[in-house]
């Protein structure tokens, strides 16, 4: 989004590496995101865009021979930093995972968990209001307010990533990082999600990884291209797919490797 | 090539019904063994369930009973019943002398004062008459009526003499004999006489151990379990105790008795013979089977909730607590309950501590002295009394229905909390 004709930047990294052990998964990553637009991530499996994917809400810390320098800046402040508090940076910053994982709970207990850990509902009325707009939000609502207190589990797999998504919005989270949040689902529900992103962007900025190039050129804004942990070229989307500078880039879209 | 073919597909047919045929003839083989067991032991343990009584005409006289006019009911308590019963028994055959007297008082058991006393206790306008009391037979007359005696056997050869089996079976023909339930056999302790030995000793000191070793075995492994899984670094001395961990378990359960004998007795001088000790003996056993189960169910909760609750802002703590370990608890639960049957059927340690003991009264506290059951099969099958045989028997199956009872809890509770997300 342009402020007096400037891009917002929401998310800026520098020089990003990240290590598994001894192996080199990501080299010198500088990448800036835009606030409120879709930012596609694309690449052949193994290129690193999970990965870079995961530095920016630090899930990378889960594992243990994970270690990741460089300095990822989110509101002037560097999230890779010792003062940062990991708790509170998730709290901003939501993720959707690539299989649907709703909690072995009841759909409101799914959507309520965010809220009640982050002590943002003061009464039960709020929370079942911060449930119905999350879910609403998600266009899960029509389906599934009869059976709030059915467990999420017994969705079908399109309706448990909505769900998915429901959660992570509920907590207000100034970015959701997603990811390859179709990969496991039928095209009509694929389509239901993707009309969901260009919703959500109004409030929230989106990183999605994704396998499909065509699902990037219909979400994003903007992609970047992973190859072998580099970030090859990064751009407005209408630019990448149609005027790439790489040769890389060009014979990836083109459906030449990959 | 063709004809190859068949012959491939023919022989991998018949490999899987020869597969097949093996696995069937192993169950049919597995069942039979415990078909076999089974019988044996309700065949020979059924009986214990019935206990015999002699029914004796008793006359409650005062004078022999050194009772004054209108006695209270201390007085009672305090009357001399020996004479009456001894009285009581003679008469049963009025031309006794006295060696037959003799006979004829060991054909009941030596409670046999203490029935007669409840009795008048129970209506003291006996004083003066005469009634049929119930009297527990001597438990090789019980065996007698029972049918597990060999009365073919020469005289000098059997506890029972000629003499006692011609009262005993005018007695029966008379219909003075009566087979009842044996509820003695769940209410008294254990006895020397094999009529009045019963379970509730080692039954109350099972229990109690049990009780012991759960709440000591279960918040220390279950803790363990979840720092080791959750939080716990991964480097060589976490990799030390977790081979530790696994070694324990397969320490024999003898070596917990002698550490139990040699540090919670010697060392620090806690009372012998008794369930808390022996819980703790025995959670020390159990330890590393809840802490492996646990551990197990822990890795069996998929990552991918870990992450949604991590990726919501939780920490690990809450993420933890919130989602991995109530997702683990059924098989944490069904593991425990694995561990505390095998710590039920546990000898060879409490034995060590002393439980061994022969204890005739009823615990009411892990602190006082008691046996177990398996202690107690131990106790009873190196007696020799015919009597006791039959115990043996139904000691193992109330030890055997106890443990039905315990692994059908554990499977309702692991169905519920499975049924509700499945």
């Amino acid at each position: 989004m342009k402020k007096n004709g400037v891009k917002m930047i929401k998310i800026n990294s520098k020089n990003v590496d990240v290590f598994y052990g001894k192996k080199q998964a990501l080299f010198n990553i500088n990448l800036d995101i835009e606030e409120n637009q879709v930012t596609a991530l694309i690449g052949p499996s193994g290129c690193g865009k999970s990965t870079f994917l995961r530095c920016l809400n630090r899930m990378n810390d889960v594992i243990d021979i994970c270690r990741v320098k460089g300095q990822i800046i989110i509101n002037d402040f560097d999230i890779n930093d010792k003062s940062c508090d990991v708790v509170r940076l998730r709290e901003k910053i939501g993720m959707v995972f690539q299989k649907p994982n709703p909690f072995p709970k009841t759909i409101y207990e799914n959507i309520s968990y965010g809220p009640t850990i982050h002590g943002m509902a003061q009464s039960k009325n709020e929370m079942d209001e911060i449930v119905e707009t999350s879910l609403k939000k998600a266009a899960l609502w029509e389906e599934v307010k009869d059976r709030l207190h059915e467990p999420g589990t017994g969705l079908s797999g399109g309706q448990q990533q909505r769900l998915c998504i429901a959660r992570a919005i509920s907590v207000k989270p100034e970015v959701i990082l997603m990811d390859e949040p179709c990969s496991a689902l039928d095209p009509i529900a694929t389509a239901q999600i993707e009309e969901l992103i260009d919703e959500l962007k109004k409030d929230h900025t989106i990183i999605i990884v994704t396998h499909s190039m065509a699902q990037a050129a219909r979400v994003s804004q903007n992609t970047g291209f992973f190859h072998l942990g580099e970030l090859i070229e990064h751009g407005s989307t209408d630019k990448i797919f149609k005027n790439p500078e790489n040769k890389k880039t060009q014979d990836y879209i083109t459906g030449r490797f990959g | 090539m063709n004809k190859n073919k068949e012959q491939l597909l023919n022989k991998r047919y018949k490999a899987e019904k020869r597969f097949r045929l093996y696995g069937q003839s192993a169950i049919f083989m597995a069942l039979l063994f415990l078909t076999i067991f089974i019988f044996k032991i309700f065949s020979t343990g059924y009986s214990a369930f019935q206990k015999t009584w002699l029914i004796v005409p008793v006359t409650f006289d005062a004078e022999l009973m050194m009772l004054e006019q209108n006695p209270s009911k201390e007085d009672l308590k305090d009357a001399d019943y020996y004479d009456i019963a001894l009285k009581s028994m003679a008469d049963l055959d009025p031309n006794a002398n006295e060696n037959q007297e003799n006979e004829l008082k060991r054909m009941v058991s030596y409670f046999f004062e203490r029935e007669i006393k409840r009795e008048l206790l129970n209506d003291p306008s006996l004083i003066g008459k005469t009634k049929d009391v119930y009297l527990t037979a001597s438990d090789d007359l019980d065996q007698v009526f029972k049918g597990n005696y060999p009365r073919d056997l020469p005289e000098d050869q059997r506890r029972v003499t000629d003499y006692q089996l011609k009262i005993f079976d005018q007695l029966v023909e008379l219909g003075k004999v009566e087979s009842k339930f044996n509820l003695s056999f769940f209410t008294y302790p254990d006895s020397r006489e094999a009529e009045l030995a019963g379970i509730a000793s080692s039954f109350m000191g099972s229990i109690f151990s049990i009780l012991v070793c759960l709440m000591i075995a279960f918040p220390v492994a279950v803790l363990a379990a979840i720092y080791l899984e959750e939080f716990a670094p991964k480097n060589r001395f976490t990799d030390f105790i977790e081979v530790n961990i696994n070694n324990l378990a397969a320490v024999p359960s003898i070596v917990f008795g002698l550490l139990g004998l040699g540090i919670l007795l010697a060392v620090f001088q806690l009372p012998r013979s008794t369930p808390l000790v022996g819980g703790i003996t025995l959670s020390l056993m159990t330890l590393p089977t809840i802490i492996i189960a646990c551990r197990a169910s822990l890795k069996a909760v998929p990552p991918s909730i870990r992450e949604a609750a991590l990726a919501m802002g939780a920490s690990k703590m809450q993420t933890t607590m919130h989602h991995t370990v109530p997702l683990s608890m059924p098989g944490t639960l069904s593991g425990t309950i694995i561990g505390l049957a095998q710590a039920l059927g546990e000898t060879a340690p409490l034995i060590l501590i002393g439980m061994v003991a022969f204890v005739n009264t009823i615990p009411g506290s892990p602190l006082d002295p008691a046996a177990s059951l398996p202690v107690q099969i131990y106790i009873w099958a190196e007696s020799a009394e015919r009597g006791f045989v039959e115990k043996v028997s139904a000691c193992i199956m109330v030890l055997l229905g106890f443990l039905i009872i315990m692994n059908l809890f554990a499977q309702i509770i692991r169905h519920k909390f499975e049924k509700k997300w499945s």
